[in-house]
């Protein structure tokens, strides 16, 4: 559930703004309401933001002391092939993410917003990859996809020799269908909600115009689920970029290094070859392309002055 | 749906409170500190921590210190050691590979040399076969004690396949190349190979380089001659290699294939493979998944010889066994003298046999017949203790921080991402620690 | 909100989808019933010939049970931890007029940017120091922290709606702050408050990489690291691994069936009004 874990900054600013008139200070809360969340959240979140970055400009291998080595890991990560390698490969597999996702989740989610016969059996079938762990997912679809006891091996037609982890298209390949698989589900309850909420008018509307059905979606359902799309953009960006578990388990940043994205080579530097200044490093340059990314996607759709579109879920 | 919804508040609240009072609870047990009188004694959790509870329980009848046994299971043990092992949960005894495994604790000054304790107990060294024992030197002084079965890597063999093949296992790398093409008409995968893994690649890297090169070129790599990459014996190691890959022995998809997931070996035991070369824990792995297989069909030999090699090919590759290595701030090395001892009795012996392991003591040889699979245990021992040299899996003569480079090097080169330049390159970065 | 005509592309994306996603459910299912000899000999896609919960019983029997058990308590424990932490929170972003207050809801929008992947590496030096190393608390408290943001971004949205007569009736009564909290805010924000005890809990029984990083034993074990460590075992047994895949869903299934519109917001991270 990576994506969820950092969900966009929904429906608050222009509500906050609105509503701060009124009222005298009498029985309002003071700031220690807010204090335990606040330390609580500071020590494990902020405090440990700070450390990344002071980590970053020190050598600790985890069994002796944490020196001071000012830019060498950031020198050495400059000249790290396997760094801008991970860094493109994160971008590439959260485009095609994107690429994969969205058209397929804004079909099912427009379609689940209908109402067909038998659409709340199928939309919870739809549901269920949303049920199971990264984790999960991950495992079983290593089992599947095995070239001799998964699938391929029954169909050889289909998938040649299955070779699907051991060549870099295959494995890429496989990274972007298992995310999809689970994620899809998801983006297309977003689009489903927004997609109910659209009023009828609209449509009937559009029918008078004499707009065909590409007609009316192109130009009343799609407008109207832009907020919709953003929302879902942000979080398969953020998501796609913070990978882990699938990387971990379905291809060890394999074969060879062609899957290891940055956050996976963050674990690797810090946990497997106990390099955690590297680590550190890394991590730092993962939060900031994540919030360049994210700030770039947010001004360039307009994301910041929206209002929540997820009400009429 | 108001009421489904209000039901579920209070149902979240009062799970909330229960839940205030469970971690608590749940927590209160976990510390393994404390300044009792016990040794903390952590090893790698698996199957075998029967027998090591066995001696943990045998020690603590006498012992006024008692042993606690912690265990880390799964792939990750080097890591959470590495992680505690300079904290205040390091344990006093912990299982290693020896070699590579314990350098930088040695480095960091956190082990305990045993010399002392060898030479008040000269049996502490005495009553294990050299070859075996000598893993856990570093820098002239010991540091480790054998602890489980030795696990040298062998030739395994569908003996079923071979035979309707028409072909006897191989003694010389013309043999194996030979069966090789012969499989491959048969339409069967000559060698099952857990390339997804990537350790079981290394395996076919580690015997070529010691049968063409013996075990010198690697001893001097690992010493820090980085040239020794890019000797002639190592170009000629490399390309035996390529020759076997173009000649179709491991098939096209052997990196999507795991040994850890049961890939590899049900290729074996299935017929769609001739051989794979395991270590010799694959009888075990047989054993559990297919009982009949692995008492009827299942095969081995040593690895073939190389003409015109350096190496004898009575040598041997593998994990040569695993270590007790003390930590230098235990409160009783006295205590931990007497636990190490017990590493060498006859019921340590006895209690491994039972299980399929086999000890590298000397006096193992009494107890074979016991073993589950005398024949298996008997080939495995001589090929041990005859061997002139047994070479340590390179991810483990080198430090931990050196595996994932390797295992993506041996990955690379044999699948053809890499050249041999590549490959040479990316040894010759290791730091030997 | 009536639409009209059946929509043909949607439709037929769906059914696609609906095979991609029923299919390797069922496969897994179809697994778990098979012996390990008969999945060996059957493939995966094969309709199952034998028929057999040992699967099921033996992942107990490899100490599912106990990963199970870590997990809830390591999810109970999160839930706890986020609801009374978040809700006096919620309230002081909506209700509270002090400076500090706004500045602690920006420093909570940042937060939303911080993957916890990012931060693993001093937090692991963090809960190390702190000795908790290998604990379930170690576990649980950063896994709550990351909560915490989007549960206070939920209720905060969540408690805006309810309207300032209400507080302001209230005020004149002369009530405290406590009391407004009790009586009126709490009440009306149950639904949010529902939101963010699934989504906690969500993340607590999904959380894969604070246990990987923090944890070391049998006996501190959860679940999702229990299906990683059964696949990097040797000799790996396929129909009990994924036996235990079910297992580890049923509970969230449970969930799904009895509050399926808490769930989905708490999936999703968004209000529940």
């Amino acid at each position: 559930m990576a994506t969820t874990t950092v969900a966009p900054p929904l429906m608050t600013e222009e509500r906050r703004s609105g509503r701060r008139s009124g009222g005298q200070n009498l029985g309002r809360p003071g700031f220690a309401w807010a204090l335990p969340a606040t330390l609580f959240f500071g020590f494990f979140a902020i405090v440990p933001l700070v450390l990344v970055v002071v980590l970053s400009f020190t050598s600790w291998s985890g069994i002796g002391s944490v020196e001071y080595v000012g830019l060498a890991n950031w020198r050495r990560l400059a000249a790290d092939p396997t760094m801008t390698q991970s860094l493109w490969l994160s971008v590439l597999l959260t485009a095609l993410g994107v690429a994969v996702q969205t058209p397929l989740s804004l079909l099912i989610g427009v379609w689940a917003a209908g109402h067909q016969r038998n659409r709340a059996v199928l939309s919870a079938i739809f549901f269920l990859p949303l049920l199971l762990s990264m984790t999960a997912v991950s495992v079983l679809w290593r089992v599947l996809l095995d070239p001799n006891f998964g699938v391929p091996g029954q169909l050889p037609g289909l998938f040649g020799d299955g070779n699907l982890f051991g060549s870099r298209t295959g494995a890429i390949g496989v990274l972007v269908f298992v995310s999809s698989w689970q994620f899809i589900p998801f983006h297309a309850l977003i689009y489903q909600g927004a997609a109910r909420a659209v009023p009828a008018v609209l449509y009937q509307a559009a029918e008078v115009d004499g707009a065909g059905r590409w007609g009316q979606f192109r130009h009343v359902t799609l407008p109207q689920l832009r907020n919709a799309m953003i929302t879902s953009l942000v979080l398969m960006v953020v998501g796609g970029l913070t990978t882990f578990d699938t990387v971990l388990i379905l291809t060890g940043g394999g074969p060879g290094t062609d899957t290891t994205i940055t956050a996976y080579y963050m674990y690797e530097q810090a946990f497997k070859s106990f390099d955690f200044g590297a680590g550190a490093a890394i991590a730092l340059l993962l939060v900031v392309v994540a919030t360049i990314i994210s700030l770039i996607v947010v001004r360039v759709s307009g994301y910041d002055k929206m209002r929540s579109t997820m009400e009429g879920l | 749906m108001m009421t489904v919804r209000s039901r579920l508040a209070r149902a979240v609240a009062v799970g909330a409170a229960l839940a205030l009072a469970l971690p608590l609870a749940a927590c209160g047990g976990g510390d393994s500190g404390g300044d009792a009188d016990e040794i903390h004694i952590l090893v790698y959790g698996d199957a075998t921590n029967k027998v090591e509870t066995q001696l943990v329980e045998t020690f603590n009848k006498t012992s006024k210190v008692k042993a606690v046994l912690d265990t880390i299971p799964g792939a990750d043990y080097q890591t959470k050691l590495q992680t505690i092992i300079n904290t205040n949960q390091a344990p006093d005894i912990f299982f290693n590979w020896g070699g590579g495994s314990i350098t930088p604790f040695v480095k960091a000054n956190l082990l305990m040399p045993l010399d002392d304790m060898i030479a008040k107990d000269p049996g502490l060294k005495s009553n294990f076969l050299p070859s075996v024992f000598n893993t856990a030197v570093v820098d002239g002084k010991s540091y480790g004690v054998p602890m489980r079965g030795t696990q040298p890597v062998l030739l395994f063999h569908n003996k079923k396949v071979l035979a309707d093949a028409g072909i006897t296992p191989p003694q010389t790398w013309d043999e194996l190349l030979a069966a090789v093409n012969t499989l491959k008409g048969k339409k069967i995968t000559p060698i099952a190979l857990g390339g997804g893994d990537q350790w079981p690649t290394q395996m076919w890297y580690q015997y070529l380089y010691d049968r063409v090169a013996g075990p010198e070129l690697f001893a001097k790599a690992l010493g820090g001659d980085k040239s020794a990459w890019d000797s002639p014996d190592s170009r000629r190691a490399l390309e035996l290699l390529r020759q076997l890959k173009d000649a179709g022995a491991f098939g096209t998809n052997f990196d999507s294939v795991k040994f850890t997931d049961g890939g590899s070996p049900a290729l074996l035991s299935s017929g769609k493979a001739g051989f794979e070369l395991m270590g010799s824990w694959n009888y075990s792995t047989h054993n559990d998944a297919n009982p009949t297989f692995a008492a009827k069909d299942l095969g081995w030999t040593a690895f073939p010889s190389v003409p015109g090699g350096k190496g004898d090919p009575r040598n041997v590759v593998g994990n040569t066994n695993n270590f007790y290595s003390v930590l230098k701030k235990t409160k009783h090395p006295e205590a931990v003298a007497e636990f190490l001892k017990l590493q060498y009795s006859d019921e340590f012996v006895k209690a491994q046999l039972s299980i399929g392991n086999l000890p590298t003591t000397t006096n193992t040889d009494k107890f074979l017949d016991t073993a589950t699979n005398p024949a298996y245990s008997k080939f495995q021992f001589d090929m041990v203790k005859q061997a002139p040299s047994f070479q340590l899996s390179w991810d483990q003569a080198y430090p931990p921080a050196a595996t994932t480079t390797i295992h993506q090097a041996v990955q690379q080169y044999l699948n053809g991402r890499m050249d041999a330049n590549g490959f040479i390159k990316a040894m010759q970065s290791l730091q030997a620690g | 909100m009536t639409r009209r005509r059946p929509n043909w592309i949607a439709g037929i994306g769906a059914m696609f989808w609906l095979l991609l996603v029923g299919l390797p459910i069922y496969v897994m299912v179809s697994i778990t019933v098979q012996t390990r000899a008969g999945y060996g000999q059957n493939g995966p896609i094969s309709l199952p010939d034998t028929f057999t919960l040992e699967n099921y019983t033996g992942a107990f029997s490899e100490g599912f049970g106990r990963y199970f058990l870590n997990t809830v308590v390591v999810t109970a424990s999160v839930v706890a931890i986020v609801l009374l932490l978040v809700p006096p929170l919620a309230y002081a972003i909506v209700r509270s007029r002090s400076r500090f207050t706004s500045a602690v809801f920006r420093l909570f929008l940042l937060g939303l940017a911080v993957p916890a992947q990012a931060v693993v590496v001093p937090i692991f030096y963090l809960i190390n120091t702190a000795k908790l190393y290998d604990n379930l608390l170690g576990v649980i408290l950063p896994t709550a922290a990351f909560c915490l943001p989007v549960c206070a971004l939920i209720l905060s949205g969540v408690m805006r709606d309810i309207t300032s007569d209400l507080y302001e009736a209230m005020a004149i009564d002369g009530a405290a702050p406590g009391r407004v909290f009790w009586q009126l805010v709490l009440p009306l924000s149950r639904g949010g408050i529902s939101t963010i005890a699934v989504f906690s809990a969500l993340q607590a029984w999904n959380g894969f990489l604070f246990p990987l990083i923090l944890t070391q034993s049998e006996s501190t074990k959860v679940i999702t690291l229990g299906l990683y460590n059964f696949q990097t075992q040797h000799g790996i047994n396929v129909p009990g691994l994924l036996a235990a895949v079910v297992l580890s869903m049923v509970p969230v299934l449970l969930v799904y069936l009895f509050a399926r519109r808490a769930l989905v917001q708490g999936l999703m991270g968004v209000g529940g009004k």
